[in-house]
């Protein structure tokens, strides 16, 4: 898939702004924890793209046809790389 | 008898299409993790009786949290003859993988893709008919909500199960298949039989949430559209009730005031002003309840729960709590039990006791009927809804505290991560469903511990013989004297210790224990309370109430989804506490400012 491609700038889900979009290409955390997260829509592959945050509170993400909300802590975990 | 279980991912209308087929009213709300208990129901299909099973909703069959938990040991235990799965149409791409680990699993489930009128309108198209020849399942596009395609999803069950073979209870982790070889077997099914525009745009809910979730404003909407609806609750709700007093008053006198000529006078005070009027008094109150439910269930409905959790999740953080815990003290509004057992969605175990923790300090809607009766008696039409805005941010103010206080002990790492639905416009039939609930759940209520509680209200302060009713002698009064030196220093009068103890089993009681105590209802009670206590001293006398323990089912709740009672000890003898110091300090700061 998008694996194979050279990876760019690699930088995590929790540094984008809003209405950026950009390619996961892994999830780092405890076994669980990442099963989880990709079970709700964050796999490797997919775009995503974020649609709102704040100075504090988390952030709305959508991937796919899901919109998600989740704390910056827990996007910090998600990986991504620029996609065009 | 033949069983099916409803499967599916959360919030995907599992529990209205359960509804339904079957009749029954499991409830429904737009927020992933509503059911997380099983919910069996009895029905005819196809002229032979089944058992169907609606079910908490499921990510994964990796099962972490306590709600998949649910479905795991049921799948893992139950002998099931035919699985249904229910997938949200307008996110396929999201949701079958999951159908198909459910298919590899050798379930032959049938697959109902639902809220097929939101894809519809989302221009998504669906070939069932092609997705059904090449995933070897039955596919039947259906809208649990407006009951298109229901025949057909019948049909389409009745078909399978005839050539199904149940499917024994197993392992079913050691069956899991790889799941990057799923996802990608999902990926080309949607691309071949699944048209979508290249972007989805939800215009409406983007429209709606760009002011619900400003991030200035969104949380002074909350809070004022949290005022509107106790102000509604309170304006509707007060003359609702005293209609019903009214009725139940007209009944008394064309009915049961003649017997005071027949039965002794003892028995008639017993049957009427005891009884009659003490369950009466509480009964008054349903109308308000049900008011309160319609209104939570059009919330609920809506999906603004789950705004509701973004907006608050930062504060929460900072309590070592997350934008559920938040929700569920929302949920808490309607009664603790649901709202401890809506826990079941976070896997941390400190988590779901911290949060367990601060959810009985959420003011139940019996507690509700408490503060209404006291606030009308004692405060001008004008100042009572403002009083019981204040007893609700009190509420909150104790359940953040000791978040605070023993937040440090129970830390987690869990993360927040949460689906945002669309909103959806409430459906009526819930909402009524939700109302006709409340009143089959206060009947049920009424017949059990209220009738009891009141009766022994009325021996307490009625008995030993030869005591002045309600007054001196009455072992009620002589509780009331044992725990004078607690209740002195938060400026409650020592004749109600009675009226709080039975309020430990259910608040409700709390009302009808008054009338019991006093033999009074109507303009004579709110009199009464008027003698009783001074706006300040109900104030007191409401924090108690609210804090000092949650009800007995909430406590039963507590520990049976703790399964410790050191936790629920702790968390009894915390509320206690806290009740008294912040009545105490309330009571006597007012005092000393000289009010
Ligand atoms: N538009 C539309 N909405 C639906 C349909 N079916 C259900 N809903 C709505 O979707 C939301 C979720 O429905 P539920 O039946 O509670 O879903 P569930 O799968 O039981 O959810 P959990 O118990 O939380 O897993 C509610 O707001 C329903 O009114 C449908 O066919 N069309
Ligand atoms: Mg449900």
């Amino acid at each position: 898939m998008h694996m194979e491609q050279p990876q760019k700038t690699l930088s995590n889900l929790s540094r984008l702004a809003t209405g950026e979009t950009a390619c996961i290409t892994g999830i780092h955390a405890p076994d669980d924890i990442r099963l989880r997260l990709q079970a709700m829509g964050l796999r490797t592959g997919r775009v995503a793209r974020v649609i709102r945050r704040t100075r504090l509170g988390p952030m709305q993400i959508r991937v796919g046809s899901v919109d998600l909300i989740m704390r910056r802590r827990d996007a910090a975990r998600v990986t991504i790389t620029a996609s065009q | 008898m033949k069983r099916i279980a409803i499967v599916g991912m959360p919030n995907t209308g599992k529990s209205t299409f359960f509804n339904r087929l079957t009749g029954s009213s499991s409830r429904v709300g737009n927020w992933p993790g509503v059911t997380v208990e099983l919910l069996g129901a009895h029905t005819i299909l196809g002229g032979e009786a089944v058992e169907v099973v609606d079910l908490p909703g499921i990510y994964d069959l990796h099962g972490f949290s306590d709600d998949e938990q649910v479905v795991r040991s049921f799948l893992e235990n139950n002998a099931v003859d035919q699985v249904v799965m229910i997938l949200n149409a307008s996110q396929l791409d999201h949701q079958l993988p999951l159908a198909l680990q459910i298919h590899k699993l050798g379930m032959q489930p049938v697959l109902l893709v639902n809220m097929i009128d939101e894809a519809d309108q989302l221009g998504i198209r669906i070939d069932a008919e092609s997705l059904s020849a090449s995933l070897n399942c039955p596919v039947v596009l259906i809208s649990a909500r407006n009951g298109t395609g229901m025949t057909a999803a019948t049909d389409a069950l009745l078909e399978n199960m005839q050539s199904v073979t149940p499917v024994q209870p197993s392992e079913l982790k050691a069956h899991l298949h790889a799941d990057d070889e799923i996802v990608s077997h999902a990926e080309l099914l949607v691309s071949q039989h699944v048209s979508s525009p290249s972007l989805l745009v939800r215009k409406m809910t983007e429209r709606i949430d760009r002011v619900l979730l400003h991030p200035v404003l969104g949380l002074p909407l909350f809070f004022l559209a949290m005022f509107l609806v106790f102000q509604t609750v309170y304006t509707l709700g007060a003359p609702l009730q005293e209609a019903v007093a009214w009725l139940l008053e007209l009944f008394r006198g064309w009915a049961l005031d003649p017997l005071a000529n027949v039965l002794p006078a003892s028995v008639f005070g017993f049957l009427v002003n005891g009884l009659y009027d003490g369950v009466g008094t509480v009964a008054s109150f349903v109308p308000v309840i049900i008011l309160f439910f319609f209104l939570m269930a059009i919330v609920e409905d809506s999906g603004y729960l789950a705004r509701a959790a973004y907006l608050t999740d930062a504060l929460m953080a900072r309590l070592g709590l997350d934008g559920r815990g938040f929700v569920m003290l929302l949920m808490g509004f309607g009664c603790n039990v649901p709202a401890l057992m809506g826990t079941r969605v976070m896997r941390s175990r400190s988590l779901r006791l911290l949060s367990m923790l601060v959810i009985p300090f959420s003011l139940c809607s019996a507690r509700l009927q408490v503060f209404i009766f006291i606030t009308t008696a004692l405060f001008t039409p004008k100042q009572a809804p403002y009083i019981l805005f204040f007893m609700y941010l009190a509420s909150f103010a104790a359940a953040f505290l000791t978040a605070l206080v023993f937040g440090r002990r129970l830390k987690s790492d869990e993360p927040f991560v949460l689906e945002l639905p669309p909103y959806r416009k409430p459906v009526l039939f819930q909402v009524l469903m939700r109302g006709w609930h409340e009143i089959s759940h206060f009947l049920r209520r009424a017949s059990t511990f209220i009738i009891t509680g009141v009766i022994l209200v009325w021996w307490l302060t009625h008995y030993p013989e030869g005591s002045t009713p309600g007054g001196a002698g009455t072992y009620a009064s002589m509780m009331g004297d044992w725990m004078k030196p607690v209740l002195d220093p938060i400026g409650i009068s020592s004749i109600m210790s009675v009226v709080l103890l039975i309020g430990f089993v259910a608040k409700e009681i709390v009302i009808g224990a008054i009338v019991a105590m006093t033999g009074l209802e109507g303009a004579a009670l709110n009199s009464y309370m008027t003698t009783q206590m001074d706006g300040i001293q109900a104030i007191s006398f409401m924090l108690f109430i609210l804090l000092y323990t949650p009800c007995l089912s909430t406590l039963a709740t507590q520990l049976g989804e703790s399964r410790s009672w050191k936790f629920t000890g702790v968390s009894l003898a915390w509320s206690l506490g806290l009740a008294w110091v912040v009545s105490f300090c309330f009571y006597q700061g007012a005092r000393a400012l000289g009010y």
